[in-house]
């Protein structure tokens, strides 16, 4: 881990709007936007409604109309969140385009509505009705493949699909792609829409919070007593990805550097379910980051990819109390703001550097006295000069990033 | 710099379960590619496939509850993964504490969320349906690793490379860094896909499969023949296999990537994402071209993709392009989308141990427009072979290769063979 990872640029787009400040200010103010998804015949009575949706068009001025007919709507959130981030980074697609750039994206889904119109074709007419444009855009890496070809990037091109953790995993290995000298600027991050299909299937199959009467809403109570599932939410987040020096030689701000990065398994996880192997992960964790030279002492705060879901946020309480002990510093839980999967979790961490007063989120009023881990209860905090960004996914896979400050910034 | 070695391999294919009569089938010159039964391909503009046939016996250790809920695609995964640990004489549990798993896949559980999507939009009620709703657990991308890495007890890095048909050659990559890094020191790595309906109504879409089992390079190729199918390969630092006596099958030498940004579904004419990817891997691999003794191509049998192909290999060989012995593992078992990286890696891998070159089935004079140096009819003995890359080209534009190299366990220093590249 010796050459030094910076993130000189962020694009975001998400339930709040696009750009990081909509998202800062949903942040501070604690504030859940969900809107309804169309309903399938099989929503049962007290079934999950809601989800993180966008709002109407936040695409301009980086996409056009004519770009966007041909795409899904993860591709065009994918590019637009690529143009924008290296916009924020100061660079001209002139100057990015060619071998050296390459693409590391997340999804944990791809293109569901897309997918879902295509099964509809094939159900309705048979499977010669399918539309060639629509199966284009159900493969997983066609949004990695967009943001290439507006962009000119004809380096590596990745997508990571490893459920909640795809999006962390895509920036490891974006910075992985540095380090290994497989390229000289990296586009990371994840994308992930919401469908009316995706969302049934996960509501059935237990996965999301539901109403309560007393609420008359779905909320994500993360960490909390009667948490119940999650919420998701659609949008995408890319960081632009290059070595320090290059960055600092070209004056553009530094937003963060990526420090460091933990993967791991977790085995006992059943399929799409948390598992109980918080000691092994924990140990996982901490040995990986000594092996990189960090200390979790050094550690200011967690970034938590907590959600909601009842196991999910049990075993994550548990890794942290197991790697930090008594000494753990304060938690945020950004997903009970953004939602699972889109790219607010991601975009959420780069502002959790800066001094943070984030109220908590509206499901988070009471903490579960199980778990030990009271989330950040909205007190200011100072600017980080390092902190822990971490998700365990349902299925077993972990991964866990630092991010620092960079001196002066 | 840490070498890494493959000391087991595994597969599922069309040819049948297991290494054996995927190698058998592959130098008889013959082909898996038949008759569709597992569903309904009427109306189609081909009816055949490579479809595996048989039961791997996945997940047979599992509960019944946790056995029903494997998509097809995990049982291949877990089949193949099952045989390279046997194969590298490795146990499930100890050994992978510390180990990593890489997998790449283009449709995971698809076939599941078919039978789910009538169910969905009918509001259809009972056991059964219930019952579908649960097996669309297995349906995300990242299943097959998911369930590989539940069955061995692994413990590092899990990791899904969804990059289409360049998927699982992409976690080649992700597993060698890895390795090379100090991450794991014990790794598999594969790539698994079963035939569904969507894939196979859109390739027809795209009018790229052929009526006829597909004939990479071969003039008048009128297209591909999907298949489906996992390969796998335990990979481990050269101190790890030897510190246990394990046998090196082969150097995992080099990877590389690379993306044509030109269209999303059609390959850059010049084949200049697909020369870049077999340069990178070659240079990762500290080798020159020069020191090729085979290609395992993408060789999907596509107009498009085959001259690509060819012009991307002459831009890698320059004169020697024609000269470079050439086979297409997809005319044997069809293409295995996001498997085929893994599984023509595990080919490769066995060309280089046997001494000899696979023949690419299929009738038919060779392409002058794609005139590679294609091994058809018998085995090409290359007897002192010692590098093959294989490489595949992928929707979106995607390109990744990999480089192998033999290890002669005889020699002490069996891969100082100069050639920098």
């Amino acid at each position: 881990m010796s050459l030094d990872v910076v993130i000189t640029g962020a694009g975001t787009v998400g339930p709040p709007g696009a750009g990081l400040e909509p998202l800062r200010e949903s942040l501070r103010e604690g504030r859940l936007e969900l809107s309804p998804v169309e309903a399938l015949p099989g929503r049962r009575p007290g079934g999950a409604r809601l989800a993180g949706r966008l709002p109407e068009d936040p695409f301009q001025p980086w996409l056009s109309p004519r770009e966007a007919r041909r795409m899904s709507p993860a591709s065009r959130m994918a590019v637009c969140v690529a143009r924008m981030a290296v916009h924020d980074a100061n660079l001209e697609k002139e100057e990015l385009a060619g071998p050296g750039l390459a693409v590391s994206l997340g999804t944990a889904f791809g293109s569901t509505t897309y997918t879902a119109a295509l099964l509809q074709q094939a159900l309705d007419a048979g499977p010669t009705a399918i539309s060639p444009l629509l199966f284009m855009e159900t493969v997983a890496n066609a949004h990695a493949g967009q943001i290439a070809l507006a962009l000119g990037a004809t380096g590596s091109n990745l997508t990571i699909s490893q459920r909640e953790s795809s999006g962390l995993l895509a920036v490891a290995r974006g910075a992985d792609l540095l380090r290994q000298g497989r390229a000289e600027r990296v586009l990371a991050g994840s994308v992930d829409e919401v469908s009316p299909i995706q969302h049934h299937v996960l509501d059935r199959v237990g996965a999301l919070a539901r109403p309560t009467p007393q609420e008359d809403r779905e909320l994500p109570r993360v960490f909390g007593a009667e948490r119940d599932g999650f919420v998701i939410s659609e949008g995408g987040t890319v960081f632009v990805l290059e070595p320090g020096d290059r960055a600092r030689d070209r004056g553009t701000p530094i937003l963060a550097r990526l420090t460091a990065r933990a993967r791991a398994a977790d085995p006992s996880a059943p399929l799409g379910d948390w598992g109980h192997g918080a000691e092994e992960l924990a140990e996982r964790l901490t040995g990986e980051l000594r092996r990189q030279g960090i200390d979790l002492d050094s550690i200011d705060r967690v970034v938590s990819g907590a959600n909601g879901s009842p196991r999910g946020d049990l075993l994550e309480a548990r890794v942290l109390r197991a790697a930090f002990g008594n000494a753990l510093p304060p938690v945020l839980a950004p997903k009970s703001v953004t939602g699972e999967y889109g790219g607010g979790f991601l975009a959420s961490a780069l502002l959790a550097l800066d001094e943070v007063e984030w109220a908590p989120g509206p499901g988070c009023a009471q903490p579960d006295p199980e778990l030990d881990l009271p989330p950040h209860d909205g007190e200011r905090l100072a600017p980080a000069r390092r902190l822990l960004l971490t998700c365990l996914a349902s299925g077993g896979s972990a991964c866990w990033l630092v991010l620092d400050r960079e001196p002066g910034a | 710099m840490t070498r890494v070695f493959v000391t087991g391999l595994g597969a599922v294919s069309p040819c049948g379960m297991g290494v054996a009569p995927l190698w058998k089938t592959a130098r008889a010159g013959a082909h898996a590619i038949r008759e569709l039964e597992l569903f309904d391909p009427s109306d189609q503009r081909t009816r055949l496939a490579g479809e595996f046939s048989g039961e791997t016996h996945a997940g047979r250790d599992l509960l019944p509850a946790a056995r029903r809920r494997l998509s097809r695609t995990d049982r291949f995964a877990l089949a193949a993964a099952r045989e390279a640990v046997d194969h590298a004489g490795l146990d499930s549990g100890a050994p992978w504490r510390n180990a990593g798993v890489f997998f790449g896949t283009s449709t995971g559980g698809m076939q599941e969320g078919e039978q789910l999507y009538p169910d969905v939009v009918t509001d259809a009620r009972g056991a059964a349906a219930r019952r579908r709703f649960l097996d669309c657990l297995a349906q995300p991308l990242g299943s097959p690793a998911e369930a590989v890495a539940r069955a061995l007890g692994a413990r590092g890095p899990v990791e899904t490379s969804a990059a289409a048909c360049a998927a699982s050659t992409q976690a080649l990559e992700v597993a060698l860094g890895s390795l090379r890094e100090g991450e794991v020191q014990l790794a598999l790595v594969g790539g698994a896909d079963g035939l569904c309906r969507l894939t196979y109504g859109g390739f027809n879409s795209l009018r790229a499969v052929s009526p006829m089992p597909s004939r990479p390079f071969r003039q008048g190729r009128e297209g591909l023949s999907l298949g489906e199918g996992a390969g796998a390969l335990v990979l481990e630092t050269e101190e790890h296999a030897r510190a246990r006596g394990a046998t090196p099958l082969a150097e995992l030498a080099g990877a590389g990537t690379s993306c044509d940004a030109y269209h999303m579904t059609a390959p850059q004419p010049e084949g200049r994402g697909a020369a870049l990817a077999m340069s990178r891997a070659l240079a990762d691999a500290e080798l020159s071209p020069a020191r090729v003794d085979f290609v395992n191509a993408h060789g999907t049998g596509t107009p498009h993709n085959d001259a690509a192909e060819w012009n991307a290999l002459r831009e890698v060989f320059g004169e020697r392009a024609g000269r470079v012995p050439v086979t297409s593992t997809k005319g044997v078992v069809g293409h295995l989308l996001g498997a085929c990286g893994a599984l023509e890696a595990v080919v490769t891998v066995l060309c280089l141990r046997e001494g000899e070159v696979h023949p690419t089935p299929g009738q038919g004079e060779p392409d002058p427009e794609a005139a590679v140096d294609l091994v058809v009819g018998a085995p090409r003995s290359l007897r002192g072979a010692r590098v093959g890359v294989t490489v595949n080209l992928a929707f979106g534009g995607a390109n990744a290769a990999a480089v192998f190299r033999r290890v002669d366990v005889a020699s002490d220093d069996p891969l100082d063979d100069g050639g920098a590249a």
